[in-house]
């Protein structure tokens, strides 16, 4: 662990008795917080993806019955058949709430990001402030100026942001599709989250070697 | 005469019929764990299928102009960590048929060595606990061709996909299912029961 510029030493110690002040504790502090808000995301897109998954087949197994439905009544009266679909509504209804209950907890998640994207530019303004536009001139940690942590909560907030968007819009057509084509879509888009970036999980861990979360 | 040669025959194949009934059970985990990532790969597929039947503009989704490149890169990435790990399967597939090959080839070889002194009374005499060699040598070339033949229609199948032929690519796991040839494992099976006593006496 011994480091041998002086920077190093300097944040190894402080990370043993946690003496991080100011700027630095804000930032280090702020990156926790991205890596817990991006765990409860896997997690609330896991959630959300066993709710859509099972709407759907419920939308699908409906939708065949009705087929049948149709084709015996033509035959023969159906007795059951019109308790079935209100049955399924219900359960549909209590479904299609939980998926909301879960898009609502990601709305949060995004706009606790939002808040750490905000201090991130508060902290940067800060320094501009009190060292000039280049900024302050030795890093605070190993290597990263303010302005890269800037634009990395940046660049992960703009991800999350438009990938909550999708899942917005998921929520509110997933239970009216009628096409299982569609409904597919809807899933692996769920599931696959196209607007996350496989090197996201790159960049937080880079913000936590670089904030010393992760050792170097 | 011909009596040490056929002490380390018998002790060749006891050695050959050892490394079966390893290889065999190092053969069946992973096949049985492959199911699973198939099944994936098919289902992957026919996720990008519905991708390509749904004209995106004309849906809700039109709003986000680069869903349909963005989810198609997502998917194809999914294939690739799936084919991946099929591929790390597939190794110990190889390196289970190579164990039974060498074995069978190094246990022929020492026969082909030897049938100057080995006399057709020699090669086919049996008891109630030894099969006759001949027998033996029989059944070790039905298993290694068993699994020589498996393993490559198996990785001609993983070989001939391709990530822009979807069809394929959704027939793949029922294709992987065809493959099984469960009389042709129970067949090995017994051949290890027919020759447990054979395997104990030493």
């Amino acid at each position: 662990m011994d480091g041998v510029s002086g920077d190093i030493m300097v944040t190894s110690t402080n990370r043993k008795c946690s003496a991080v002040t100011g700027s630095a504790r804000k930032i280090k502090d702020n990156a926790a917080d991205w890596h817990n808000l991006m765990l409860r995301w896997e997690k609330l897109n896991e959630d959300g993806f066993n709710v859509a998954a099972y709407i759907v087949n419920m939308r699908l197994s409906q939708n065949s019955q009705l087929q049948l439905v149709d084709q015996s009544s033509s035959l023969s009266s159906a007795s059951a058949a019109p308790a079935a679909p209100a049955v399924g509504a219900a359960e549909l209804q209590d479904e299609c709430c939980k998926l909301q209950d879960v898009v609502d907890k990601m709305v949060t998640v995004v706009k606790k990001m939002e808040q750490l994207m905000t201090s991130q530019r508060g902290i940067q303004d800060l320094e501009e402030f009190q060292f000039g536009p280049e900024g302050r001139k030795c890093p605070l940690f190993h290597t990263w100026n303010t302005k890269q942590f800037k634009l990395l909560s940046g660049v992960l907030w703009e991800a999350f942001s438009q990938e909550l968007k999708l899942k917005q819009t998921i929520l509110q057509e997933l239970a009216h599709t009628e096409t299982s084509d569609l409904c597919m879509v809807y899933l692996s888009c769920w599931l696959h989250q196209p607007f996350i970036p496989p090197q996201i999980r790159l960049t937080l861990e880079s913000v936590l070697l670089e904030t010393g979360h992760r050792p170097l | 005469m011909s009596k040490p040669t056929v002490a380390s025959l018998h002790q060749a194949l006891r050695k050959s019929f050892k490394s079966l009934e390893n290889n065999q059970k190092v053969w069946k985990s992973a096949l049985v764990e492959c199911s699973p990532l198939m099944e994936s790969l098919g289902n992957l597929a026919e996720q990008s299928r519905a991708l390509s039947n749904v004209q995106i503009s004309n849906t809700p989704l039109r709003d986000f102009p680069d869903l349909e490149d963005r989810l198609r890169f997502k998917l194809l990435q999914a294939t690739d960590t799936v084919l991946g790990k099929l591929n790390e399967k597939m190794s110990s597939l190889q390196s289970a048929r190579d164990a039974i090959s060498n074995q069978v080839c190094a246990v022929l070889q020492l026969y082909e060595q030897n049938t100057d002194s080995l006399d057709v009374l020699t090669v086919t005499e049996r008891s109630a606990t030894t099969p006759s060699i001949a027998d033996m040598l029989e059944w070790l070339q039905d298993a290694e061709r068993h699994y020589r033949q498996q393993f490559l229609r198996r990785k001609t199948l993983l070989q001939m996909l391709r990530a822009d032929n979807l069809s394929l690519l959704e027939s793949a796991p029922k294709r992987w299912k065809t493959l099984e040839s469960p009389s042709a494992e129970d067949c090995i099976t017994d051949t290890i029961y027919k020759v447990s006593f054979f395997m104990e006496s030493q």
